[in-house]
């Protein structure tokens, strides 16, 4: 490992520290992004590093090759996602907007639990309970607020509609 | 005896195409039915509590989630005073910007839009169209399969598509574990065309994400949704977990749009006496209100049964209208084969060709129809000539332009030599040089000598197990001398970092710009505003390869 390699090792453990344990939270408020500002990979990279705290535009092709880099460094951060959301919101797509904060919600929910939350939420897979359930722990285990706002609705109205494991 | 110009007019093509006549109470009706509910909202305390006839309580899961999240609330009941035909008017307006359009369209419900189509010809909607549009300028998007799921042949048909003009490409299965191999044959393809095009390989939903995922592709598409809770329930799906599944997409950093079109209900068996074009007013509203950026619709795969009613085209041109309307990106279908009249897929294909949409077909089959495994399309390889010509005569620009033989030759070698190379990089089942020699002078899968399926789904198999991913792509084509390639594939990873792409209409340049209705705003209002065709751009349609110049004759 070169010098230069292992500075960059430190650099990504300590970003990757920082971020752990807060990745749903949303980015420092002084920032504030709308339309003027997008691409923002183009225009404004500074304020996009990967999900792993490497910034934009240091993931290079290089770096990739020299094992620098690996997979989940190309991995899009819940920050990333909620500056975009403020682009949308500046266009008047908020709608757009609350989708792009689910999804920053859920960069910390692992590949595997998503999946199962989506199987959970199709017709008559899951009780009332089940699905509120969900909503808790989308709510305390990972802070994903919007998510589980969006699992609790779906209790309440596939519960009324007779569409829950309840009436299957 | 019989007449022989009747017995000669039974012998052309439209007469094997299927007509029925209305039938409203079972909604094989296009639009303006009597039985559609009439528009109305009640808002009281910031809540919807009565839409379209229907009280809060009587809501079925559809109208809770559109009522909750599609509608802008503080506008609705001012928006709901306008009278339809102004409103249709407003679109048809060149005076009257798309945003302002958008503030009234975005705040009214599915049976007011349902009523304010119902007002307006083919000719005005697509004068709304080409304002309407999301993204300043129309794109197209293809098919690129094959019946052999032979990744080389999609390779090399995705890199000729690429230079051909598309932008966005589109592969599926024939068997579903070659996924991942024709995933890669599509990406790597049309990346060596030209750097920058978008890919995606339309399978069973988890599988479709898990490959998102891993950097197999780029976008996804094939997220469908329906107009009646019943078909949401044969479609094992509900609003919620439809939602739930696009922030999941793009969590990942992953482009996605809904897909929905006319005729699913009514062919499902449960359309609940309500016409194509309310039902599917509902999709988009679902979609709109789940914070989708965009939607595949215009019937798409069950496009025989609004083209088999009075108005039916009519029809698919209004909902493609309706998506822009409610401000999200529209791949407007063009694509499932629906007649046996030349002249007639022409005619419906021109009501998205003229105005421009954002992409105008999603897709155009890149191969020869016997190749295409999306049950075939209006637009085949065939055809490209025709398109062409098509852009030519009429002076618009649908997406495409013409190449010369040595360009497709250079194009489609390159991508063989390439998947060839990533192959050999990766350990897996030997590409050999007669396949990339093949499959650079094919037209079909027929000129496509056949591989060991066996041993490709066992290297398949290894490979999902390993958990490659898009950096193990990178580095084998690099390891493989493909250097540009493996910088494209790197590239593509840098903007799912970097997320810009993931706002409606997004589409890439070859210099990897970010080109969407957010920095490429349609901004449409008159003659000679909004897209024109360039200088540069005019000289590519219109160059016609194969047309006689007058100094050399």
């Amino acid at each position: 490992m070169t010098q230069e390699q292992m500075l960059e090792q430190i650099v990504k453990q300590v970003m990757a520290s920082m971020s752990s344990g807060s990745a749903a939270s949303a980015p420092s408020d002084d920032v504030k992004v709308t339309d003027a500002d997008y691409p923002l990979g183009e225009k404004r990279p500074e304020l996009i590093t990967s999900a792993t705290g490497i910034p934009l535009k240091e993931l290079t092709l290089e770096k990739v090759l020299d094992g620098t880099l690996k997979a989940e460094d190309l991995r899009i951060n819940p920050k990333t996602l909620e500056l975009q959301a403020q682009v949308a919101d500046s266009v008047g797509r908020d709608a757009f907007g609350i989708n792009l904060r689910r999804a920053a919600e859920l960069i910390a929910v692992p590949d595997a639990r998503v999946l199962e939350i989506y199987n959970a939420l199709r017709p008559y897979r899951s009780t009332k309970e089940e699905l509120e359930a969900i909503a808790d722990e989308l709510e305390t285990k990972y802070s994903a607020k919007v998510c589980a706002q969006l699992v609790r609705e779906a209790a309440y109205i596939g519960y009324k509609r007779k569409r829950t494991k309840e009436f299957k | 005896m019989r007449s022989k110009r009747f017995e000669a007019l039974e012998a052309r093509p439209i007469k094997k195409d299927g007509f029925v006549k209305e039938w409203p109470e079972v909604g094989l009706i296009a639009m303006n039915s009597d039985l559609d509910p009439k528009p109305s909202i009640k808002v009281e305390d910031g809540k919807i509590v009565e839409m379209d006839g229907k009280k809060r309580d009587d809501f079925d899961m559809l109208d809770q989630f559109i009522a909750d999240h599609a509608i802008h609330i503080e506008d609705a009941e001012e928006a709901m005073a306008i009278p339809s035909i102004d409103i249709a008017n407003k679109l048809v307006d060149i005076h009257v910007p798309r945003k302002d359009i958008i503030k009234i369209t975005t705040a009214v419900t599915p049976a007011k839009m349902t009523e304010v189509l119902g007002y307006m010809s083919v000719l005005e909607m697509m004068m709304a169209q080409n304002k309407m549009r999301a993204r300043l300028m129309p794109s197209n998007q293809c098919h690129v399969t094959n019946v052999k799921d032979n990744m080389v042949q999609i390779a090399a048909d995705a890199a000729e598509a690429a230079i051909r003009g598309f932008d966005e490409q589109e592969t599926t299965v024939g068997i579903a574990r070659y996924a991942p191999f024709n995933a890669l044959g599509i990406m790597v393809g049309a990346n060596c065309g030209r750097p920058g095009i978008l890919t995606q390989c339309s399978v069973e939903e988890a599988t479709e994400l898990d490959m998102g995922m891993r950097g197999f592709t780029a976008y996804a598409e094939t997220i469908s949704v329906y107009g009646t809770e019943q078909v949401f329930m044969d479609g094992d799906d509900t609003p919620y977990s439809k939602a739930f599944l696009a922030s999941a997409y793009a969590s990942r950093g992953l482009k996605m749009r809904f897909t929905s079109g006319s005729g699913s209900e009514v062919q499902m068996g449960y359309a609940e006496g309500h016409s194509m074009l309310y039902l599917e007013a509902r999709c988009l509203y679902v979609t709109r209100g789940a914070g989708v950026q965009g939607t595949q619709n215009g019937s798409v795969s069950c496009v025989g049964v609004p083209a088999a009613v009075p108005g039916g085209i009519r029809e698919i041109l209004a909902e493609n209208l309706l998506a822009a309307c409610l401000d999200l990106e529209c791949a407007s279908s063009n694509d499932q084969t629906f007649t046996h009249s030349d002249l007639r897929r022409v005619a419906r294909s021109l009501m998205q060709m003229v105005p421009g949409t954002d992409y105008i077909c999603s897709g155009y089959s890149s191969t020869p129809n016997y190749d295409n495994m999306f049950a075939g399309s209006n637009w085949d390889a065939h055809d490209y000539d025709d398109w062409n010509v098509i852009q030519r005569d009429l002076r618009i620009d649908a997406g495409l332009q013409p190449i010369t033989e040595d360009a497709l030759v250079e194009a489609r070698a390159k991508a063989a030599r390439a998947i060839q190379g990533l192959f050999k990089g990766m350990g897996l089942p030997e590409i050999t040089d007669e396949e990339v020699e093949a499959a650079t002078y094919a037209d079909g899968s027929k000129d496509m000598p056949d591989r060991d399926v066996v041993a490709d789904l066992k290297a398949i198999e290894d490979m999902m197990n390993r958990g490659v991913t898009a950096v193990d792509f990178i580095k084998a084509l690099d390891k493989e001398g493909f250097h540009d390639v493996a910088q494209s594939i790197f590239n593509i990873q840098y903007i799912k970092c970097a997320g810009d792409y993931l706002h409606t209409a997004s589409k890439l340049s070859s210099d990897w710009e970010v080109i969407s209705a957010v920095n490429y705003k349609n901004d449409y209002h008159g003659v000679g505003t909004g897209y024109q065709i360039s200088e540069e751009r005019w000289k590519q349609i219109s160059d016609l390869p194969w047309a006689d110049d007058p100094e050399t004759i």
